[in-house]
């Protein structure tokens, strides 16, 4: 099947006094959702943050639904409309009411639906059992409902693109779940939803992520669909003795007074043909840290 | 009101439709995609999957089933290697028609494949012609045995 991708990207470069961040290529697949992974400092939302256009000052250039430009972005209102995103900081003012926030909302974008909006709102039991609150004031919510507020208002927009900031982080195991749950409804809304989040809780989300981007010191060095890197990587796990005969085949390892367990390329695996080894598929949160380990300063 | 509520109803239950079809087990050892690929496979092979029919698309079969799209499409690959089902653009999976001759065709063809890498196998440890049919017929004979 041909993919298609939502976001073409090519020679992203941005220079900080001690990080660099310099994605030759970047691409977002269309009809699925990616993660972005790594390390805090790795560069994810300095890139979200160029992709979506928040920070200007950067080299390189961005190809949006294969048409539109990044200055485009800015200009046609179109680009904006098809895009949803939701940050880290909460970006309503503190003394913004609810009903102001969703009256400001419907100014903002044509294709913003209140009643949506007010349905996701009570869906995710936002302001208690008394329902929804348009006089509730930002500065009164939790930094877990906040995030709910911003889903809210981006799933009541019709867009074709979400980006979202460490969605999970601020939320609950429960609203964890749902947090899955809405990105799966988002997809399945049509053919072309595409949703783009960078996550610390690879876990919780692994089972709403088709694509991994993985990224350390400000360049990507991995991704690819979850399938196709669970068969690139193995988990291998075998006896004490034989640690110094993994040690230079293995990706990466660990050992402890017992034994070692380590990932391997699945190509190499034949090198250690005759050795008493167990091998498992691993999850992508063995693959996205030992990956971040190869990469990492972190001794 | 009621109204609204069966409309809600209706939708949970065609929400959990393909849960409710297919059970799969995140621990047991068996990857998702091989779970869901054995469970179509068995009800196209016995017909409760009629020729040219459709298979939940991909979407909403990782909607129901609380996994990730590319493991449905992981799935429906395998089956589509396989000869079950074919992919039309923009509409999803059909399943193929399922006559013995194909069925016969697609297990000849893995035995074909089957005995290819037995024969790779035997030119590295070096066996002869004759020790390979030896080998063959050995094990025909002890397959045939109860």
């Amino acid at each position: 099947m041909d993919q298609s991708y939502v976001i073409n990207a090519t020679n992203i470069k941005k220079h900080f006094k001690n990080f660099t961040l310099d994605v030759p290529e970047f691409k977002l697949p269309e009809g699925f959702a990616t993660a972005l992974i790594g390390e805090n400092g790795a560069g994810k939302t300095t890139l979200l943050n160029i992709l979506t256009g928040i920070r200007l000052d950067y080299e390189g250039q961005i190809r949006y639904f294969d048409k539109y430009s990044e200055t485009d972005l800015n200009n046609i209102p179109d680009v904006k409309e098809r895009i949803g995103y939701t940050g880290t900081d909460n970006y309503y003012l503190p003394h913004w009411t609810v009903g102001q926030i969703e009256d400001i909302s419907s100014i903002l974008f044509d294709r913003f639906h209140p009643d949506k909006f007010r349905k996701y709102c009570n869906d995710l039991a936002m302001f208690g059992p008394a329902g929804f609150d348009k006089s509730k004031k930002v500065n009164a919510l939790s930094d877990g409902t906040k995030t709910k507020l911003m889903l809210a208002n981006v799933l009541a927009r019709d867009t074709d693109l979400l980006i979202m900031d460490e969605p999970a982080s601020p939320l609950d195991p429960l609203m964890r779940d749902k947090l899955c749950e809405l990105i799966r409804e988002y997809i399945n809304s049509g053919e072309n939803k595409t949703v783009f989040f960078s996550t610390h809780n690879i876990s919780d989300m692994e089972s709403v992520t088709d694509y991994a981007i993985i990224m350390e010191q400000g360049k990507i060095v991995e991704q690819g669909f979850v399938e196709d890197l669970k068969e690139k990587y193995i988990v291998v796990k075998g006896e004490k003795e034989d640690i110094e005969k993994v040690r230079p085949i293995l990706y990466t390892m660990s050992q402890s007074n017992y034994g070692f367990e380590g990932i391997c390329l699945s190509e190499d695996l034949d090198k250690l043909a005759g050795l008493d080894i167990v091998t498992e598929t691993p999850s992508l949160f063995k693959i996205s840290v030992n990956v971040m380990k190869k990469n990492s300063l972190i001794k | 009101m009621t109204g609204r509520k069966d409309a809600l109803c209706i939708q949970y239950v065609q929400q959990n439709k393909w849960g409710e079809y297919l059970k799969i087990s995140q621990n047991n050892g068996i990857p998702i995609y091989k779970q869901i690929a054995d469970a179509f496979r068995s009800d196209i092979l016995s017909g409760k999957f009629k020729q040219g029919e459709y298979l939940p698309s991909i979407r909403e079969l990782a909607r129901d089933l609380r996994i990730s799209v590319i493991t449905t499409m992981k799935a429906y690959e395998q089956l589509e290697a396989e000869g079950l089902v074919t992919a039309s653009q923009g509409k999803g999976f059909y399943v193929n028609a399922q006559d013995s001759e194909m069925l016969k065709e697609q297990h000849l063809r893995k035995v074909e494949e089957a005995l290819v890498s037995a024969i790779e196998a035997a030119k590295i440890a070096g066996m002869s012609e004759a020790e390979l049919i030896d080998t063959l017929k050995t094990l025909i004979s002890m397959s045939i045995l109860p």
